[in-house]
């Protein structure tokens, strides 16, 4: 055995039935007081990798050594108990709790006689912080804090927990650029520290930047280990696709025509009396790619209910292509809006329904030559040949449209929504998120999707927490922060740095950047 | 589909020989006893008749729980929508003097009108005040019951009866025995068609599924999940009132206490066995009303007690339900099975 080993991964073989392959005979070996890497595609194994040796999912096949020694581990618990600890992509926090309580909650100071030690619970977490330099203060509610300052909350917790392995999954997706560079050093402290880190990223320059060591995954196999030292760019991204990459995709200058999506002073409040849309007012032109940046949770998700009627508009006006749609209901917007949400399973389609019921939906109402009978009964033979149309024009693998949405790989389920909705030819198009969990190839796609729609002189809203994808393919990037809408800038005219300086709300960008 | 089947027609077939295993252990012989309980069913002709007329209830309950799960409404408020809809066919059947073409859609049509009302008002109040049908329909349940057993014990009471019971619907309300079938049969084959059109064929069946497996995305398609919300209700009230309605016309004219039994009840395990499918619930609801039928017979020639029968449909449902996910899981290990050793080559 190699020296230092602290963890080694043999043969980790995982299928999710019935036929999902997630990991195939995968052997990863990680050293003590490394910052290891771990890229790959969306799905190639990465989360689930770690997710076995985190006792999170079982494998099927494999063995787990911890300094030589086989483990196993259940649950979670027993993996802390064993020194490893794991930071998911979602935060679980509860945001009423201040920082100190969520960091002991489970693992509290108790007095003599079983209650609650607030004095000891507190210090410990304040030196903890102190410790690390993590600059945050114990008694703040984690609810008031940024998404930045919430995912060291999350570190500080397996910290607390003396945890010496820190997994992180995709820990800079909801950042800013400026607060990756602070969560960077605090990661290289701690490794200074002889913590050991797992950084799973798909982000190539991060990767290359931050950690000692990198993996790369592909398609559920490990396919190679390298000191990242003597890595480029380019030869990271041919091992993680399996071909050579173009950075950056060929986009010509717009041509926008006549407003299509005019938005006035959108004002959407919460149960609680909170405006989490505040005034925003924009403008999306036909032929036009209008990008919506921000960190997640700053109102990109209640602009996007707000368009497609999901909760009430408090004030302003919304309306498309010169149709008052503030008060309308879904089903008279769905005439002018094609939408690709954020999350297939829950708003995109029915999972346990089958292909063509999900390809038909929203066309069963509005195109009439889909019903039968006076409107009665569905007209299968043209739901199959929407189907079929979907199929061939959105090149979508599958092999039966009675089959179970479910049974399609993420990428093709993608392209049955997105065919689903383009072809309904609204003229405004909203997508949110929509390469979120898709491989390089099928991200490339939807890129293409989108300048195509651009040249056929659709409106275009794009919401996507991912700066490189606003870049590649919007003409212009609002930004968002807290709720308001705080710079309309043209992509040629601007950078990520600006962006991520508007994202962070300005002030803060300041101070992010004076701490680095 | 075909994996359902599958799964249906060896989980009965496990069920019954654990019901024989009972039976054995407590010194019956199991294949007199499931003589005897098909004798007493399906192969005697007065067996067979009485058998598909217990059917009635069982399908049309189980119909209504079906699209009411399938839908992703929590209608468990069969048992009182029945009884209403019982009351309501024998008001008619007592009240109004029309000839039997008329009198018989007239009493059928009320039965269906006070079973949606009885679920039109838990909808109601859930349109009102966001009241959880789940609660509010197991409660009416309650009002439906003793509502009705006053109206049968006071106002409609038979001055000739000993027990509380109505005095007989005008003849003209009877459901004739047509050969040797009684007619409510025909009407549950009927309203089992159309419901297997509606839900398999209709743009409500989809959209109502579709509500029932996701209701947000029912939504942002442009459903309007909420009128079909109402129409559920209605729908599923009216099975269920039908139900009622039938029992009384076809079987003892009147309205005797106790006229509901266990019978919607049986009709909402139906619905969960049969996983809210239509043909399913046709079929299991035949199974069990074949069960009770036969229990009868079987009691006359066996030693074995009726209350056997409970004990086998509670096996079925437990064998059935579960024997369908265990299934799929080993499916899913077959398979898991392979896609490793063919990944690992």
């Amino acid at each position: 055995m190699m020296d230092g080993v602290l963890i080694d991964l043999q043969h980790i073989s995982k299928v999710f039935p019935p036929a999902t392959v997630a990991l195939s005979d995968v052997s990863v070996s990680f050293r003590s007081g490394e910052i290891h890497a771990l890229v790959g595609e969306n799905g190639a194994g990465k989360t689930t990798l770690m997710k076995v040796l985190y006792g999170l999912e079982r494998r099927d096949r494999g063995d787990i050594l911890l300094r030589g020694a086989h483990v196993d581990f259940r649950n979670p618990r027993e993996a802390i108990a064993a020194g490893i600890g794991m930071v998911h992509q979602e935060i679980l926090l509860i945001p009423e709790y201040t920082i100190w309580q969520n960091v002991v909650l489970g693992a509290e100071p108790v007095h003599a006689l079983g209650t609650l030690d607030i004095r000891t619970a507190r210090e410990r977490v304040a030196r903890k912080i102190d410790e690390f330099l993590f600059n945050l203060d114990p008694d703040a509610p984690v609810g008031s804090i940024s998404v930045a300052a919430r995912q060291k909350v999350e570190i500080l917790k397996l910290l607390y927990r003396d945890v010496s392995v820190l997994i992180l999954d995709e820990p800079t997706a909801v950042l800013a650029p400026q607060e990756v560079g602070q969560l960077f050093l605090e990661l290289e402290h701690l490794r200074d520290k002889g913590h050991t880190i797992i950084f799973i990223s798909h982000r190539l320059d991060e990767v290359l930047g931050l950690s000692d060591q990198v993996t790369v995954m592909r398609k559920g196999k490990a396919v190679a280990t390298s000191p990242a030292s003597r890595l480029t760019k380019e030869e990271l991204a041919r091992e993680m696709v399996g071909r050579s990459v173009v950075f950056a995709a060929e986009r010509s200058p717009a041509e926008p025509g006549e407003p299509v999506l005019v938005a006035q002073e959108l004002t959407v409040r919460t149960t609680d009396g909170r405006d989490a849309l505040d005034h925003v007012s924009f403008q999306v032109r036909s032929g036009e790619i209008l990008g919506v940046a921000g960190v997640e949770g700053n109102g990109q998700f209640e602009l996007v209910n707000a368009i497609m009627g999901l909760s009430a508009i408090a004030a302003g006006g919304l309306s498309v292509q010169g149709v008052d749609l503030t008060h309308a209901d879904i089903l008279a917007r769905r005439r002018y809006i094609s939408f690709v949400p954020q999350d297939r399973g829950r708003m995109g389609a029915s999972l346990p329904a089958s292909i063509l019921e999900n390809a038909i939906m929203t066309h069963h109402i509005l195109d009439r030559s889909f019903r039968r009978w006076r409107g009665l009964a569905l007209n299968y033979r043209r739901a199959i040949a929407l189907t079929r149309q979907i199929q061939d024009q959105f090149d979508v693998s599958m092999e039966n449209a009675a089959a179970p949405f479910q049974s399609l790989s993420g990428g093709n389920q993608q392209k049955v929504i997105l065919g689903r909705e383009l072809l309904l030819e609204a003229p405004l198009v909203l997508m949110d998120q929509p390469t979120r969990g898709l491989d390089v190839g099928s991200t490339e796609y939807v890129h293409g999707l989108l300048l195509d729609l651009r040249n056929r002189k659709k409106a275009v809203l794009l919401v996507s927490a991912d700066l490189d994808e606003v870049f590649t393919v919007a003409d212009r990037i609002i930004v968002m922060s807290r709720g308001r809408l705080v710079a309309d800038l043209r992509t040629e005219e601007t950078t990520r740095e600006e962006v991520g300086f508007y994202m962070l709300g300005g002030k803060d960008a300041v101070h992010a950047q004076a701490d680095a | 589909m075909r994996k359902q089947t599958l799964s249906g027609i060896l989980g009965v077939l496990a069920a019954l020989m654990i019901g024989g295993i009972v039976l054995a252990l407590q010194g019956f012989n199991p294949f007199s006893t499931y003589g005897a309980l098909l004798q007493y069913s399906l192969l005697s002709a007065s067996g067979l008749s009485a058998m598909l007329s217990r059917a009635v209830p069982l399908v049309l309950t189980g119909l209504s729980a079906s699209i009411a799960f399938g839908s992703g409404l929590n209608n468990l408020g069969q048992p009182g929508q029945l009884v209403i809809g019982a009351l309501a066919a024998t008001v008619v059947g007592l009240f109004v003097r029309l000839p039997a073409v008329a009198l018989i859609p007239l009493c059928i049509a009320a039965a269906m009108v006070g079973g949606m009302l009885w679920s039109g008002l838990a909808a109601g109040l859930r349109r009102a005040f966001a009241m959880d049908e789940f609660i509010v329909t197991l409660m009416l349940n309650f009002i439906a019951d003793y509502f009705t057993l006053w109206a049968i014990t006071y106002p409609l009471f038979d001055p000739a009866a000993l027990s509380p019971m109505t005095r007989p619907i005008r003849t003209y309300a009877w459901l004739s025995q047509v050969g040797g079938i009684n007619a409510s049969v025909l009407y549950m084959v009927a309203a089992t068609v159309l419901c297997w059109l509606l839900m398999s064929k209709g743009v409500s069946g989809y959209e109502w599924r579709i509500m029932g497996q996701n209701r947000l995305f029912a939504r942002i398609g442009g459903c309007r999940v909420d009128a079909h919300y109402v129409r559920v209700m209605l729908v599923t009230g009216a099975l269920a009132g039908l139900a009622g309605g039938l029992m009384v016309m076809g079987g003892p004219h009147r309205f005797v206490k106790g006229l509901g039994a266990n019978y919607a009840w049986d009709g909402v395990m139906i619905a969960v066995v049969a996983n809210n499918s239509i043909p399913g619930t046709f079929l299991y609801g035949l199974l069990f009303s074949m069960l009770q039928q036969g229990a009868i017979g079987m009691e006359l020639v066996t030693a074995v007690p009726s209350e056997f029968i409970d004990v086998l449909q509670a096996i079925i449902v437990l064998v059935v339900v579960a024997g369908r996910v265990s299934l799929n899981l080993m499916f899913d290990r077959i398979a898991t099975r392979k896609k490793l050793r063919e990944s690992l080559q």
